[in-house]
């Protein structure tokens, strides 16, 4: 199947991912959590026909009481839905489209979130795809907006504009020489958040951090997208300049003892494939390893339901053993020489 | 919005502080602050933290929490409670409560972004009427008094269609 992340990643040698959501309500109905079953379904079907009559894609209808648990959670995983969806999933719908780059969840904290995810740094074009549906979006259907609070949102942290932008960035050698807390302060000033993508607290697994706008009222959808723009710019040049002083040898072990687990280990745990992806990343960066890799897709496949979704149920000790053969698949034709 | 600790609930409690001079922010679900020890804080627990971060506003107009939305029925006192606003219309039904708040979260309580139902048929004449005016003073000062009376007229016309 394909996957966003299959696709050609511009600063993809940092950048993972950008990710456009659009916040949207219906006038005239509670928001999501205080919606009646008829009500729910009202919307959806509102929803489902603005999209079919006026949107020329290739958008699916999916409704996700019909989608196995597996692949529901799977979607979170892929980054395409959020988890707070696929947990309950009664009278709730996902437009989908085909390399799911475009979600379109109905029935999540708002009535409609549209949501637009491509590899490498494109915010640009990940906005121009996710504004086109809105405007369509917006004229077919009596979207809640008011000229002073903009866009109304169920929480008031989305109000205005409703969009949250965001660039999953792999910056590995900023954090190994504790810069990531006074590059996080500094964003913070300016209305932008950091995180650690996976693992909890101040602890970033793998080295991957997730910067987002925090503000949406008062700022208008441009210049909060150019702000993380030129934001993500700065950090990776100074992540691809750190590089350069990376001690040779030792940089060059590390990422080849990484790359050699994951080549031969027959159990791995979810802990273990984040931190070793994320040598083999910089690995390939800095020309320690060559070869046609692609580290993010093997971390993704190797999540505990996306091996679900393809080999069954599993306990975590099966999962263990499912994901080193996997990794060992994906890699069976690197040579390390 | 998540939990930033479990990072799967849905984040309640949104508490900003300022500690030393550092402005720190939380999102949390009920449990993780609960386990937090963020309810004990406050006597009345989770809910009481909520209402004292919209508090200054609800105890400065009792008669406010009484109030309910036509739409969905919401009290701000509800709204209060969970950090979240029932409906659309909550927003104009409890406006001038939720002001305080938006300005703490955004530092703004203006909306500059993409507008909707851009009522283009109403600004149109607003935007000729001010140019109308600026040929006006122009003319004035020029002292083509003819000109301007006939502009004047115009503007006039068009205050009268508007
Ligand atoms: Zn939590
Ligand atoms: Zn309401």
């Amino acid at each position: 199947m394909s996957c966003w992340y299959n696709n050609a990643a511009p600063d993809g040698d940092i950048a993972v991912s950008t990710r456009i959501r659009l916040a949207r309500n219906i006038n005239g109905f509670p928001f999501p959590a205080k919606m009646s079953d008829e009500q729910r379904r009202e919307v959806n079907a509102k929803i489902k026909n603005a999209v079919s009559g006026n949107i020329k894609t290739d958008l699916k209808y999916i409704d996700m009481r019909d989608v196995p648990e597996n692949e529901r959670y799977s979607m979170v995983e892929r980054h395409i839905a959020s988890r707070e969806f696929v947990s309950n999933c009664e009278n709730k719908a996902i437009l989908l489209s085909e390399d799911e780059t475009v979600s379109i969840m109905i029935g999540e904290e708002d009535h409609i979130r549209i949501q637009v995810i491509l590899p490498g740094l494109q915010l640009e074009k990940a906005y121009a795809i996710a504004a086109d549906i809105d405007n369509k979006l917006c004229a077919a259907l009596d979207i809640a907006f008011d000229p002073t609070l903009g866009f109304l949102t169920e929480c008031p942290t989305n109000l205005g504009t409703g969009l949250r932008a965001s660039v999953m960035l792999h910056l590995p050698v900023i954090e190994s020489r504790g810069e990531m807390a006074s590059f996080t302060e500094s964003v913070n000033k300016i209305g932008y958040t950091v995180r650690g993508m996976y693992g909890e607290g101040s602890n970033a697994a793998g080295s991957l951090y997730q910067i987002s706008n925090q503000i949406t009222l008062g700022i208008s959808e441009e210049d909060a997208i150019n702000n993380l723009k030129i934001i993500a710019d700065r950090i990776i040049k100074k992540e691809r300049e750190s590089e350069k002083s990376l001690n040779k040898i030792k940089t060059e072990d590390l990422c080849m003892r990484a790359l050699g687990t994951l080549k031969y280990a027959r159990m791995l745990s979810s802990a273990e494939l984040i931190t070793l992806i994320s040598r083999v990343k910089l690995g390939l960066n800095t020309g320690a390893i060559k070869g046609d890799i692609n580290p993010i897709k093997i971390l993704i496949e190797g999540q505990p339901y996306m091996l679900m979704k393809t080999y069954g149920n599993m306990t975590d000790g099966e999962r263990d053993i499912n994901r080193a053969q996997a990794v060992r698949n994906a890699l069976s034709n690197v040579r390390e020489d | 919005m998540l939990c930033e600790k479990c990072k799967k609930n849905i984040a309640t409690t949104h508490i900003r502080s300022i500690v030393n001079g550092k402005k720190t922010e939380m999102h949390l679900c009920a449990e993780c602050a609960a386990k937090e020890g963020i309810s004990g804080i406050n006597d009345a627990g989770l809910g009481g933290m909520l209402a004292s971060m919209f508090g200054d506003v609800l105890s400065l107009d009792p008669a406010a929490s009484l109030v309910k939305c036509d739409c969905c029925g919401s009290t701000f006192h509800d709204i209060s409670k969970t950090g979240k606003a029932g409906c659309p219309q909550c927003y104009k039904t409890f406006y001038n409560e939720f002001l305080p708040y938006l300005k703490r979260v955004h530092g703004s309580i203006r909306h500059v972004g993409k507008t909707l139902h851009a009522p283009a048929a109403e600004q149109e004449p607003q935007n000729d009427i001010m140019k109308l005016k600026n040929e006006l003073a122009e003319l004035v000062r020029e002292e083509k008094f003819e000109q301007a009376a006939e502009v004047r007229d115009k503007i006039k016309e068009l205050e009268a269609g508007a």
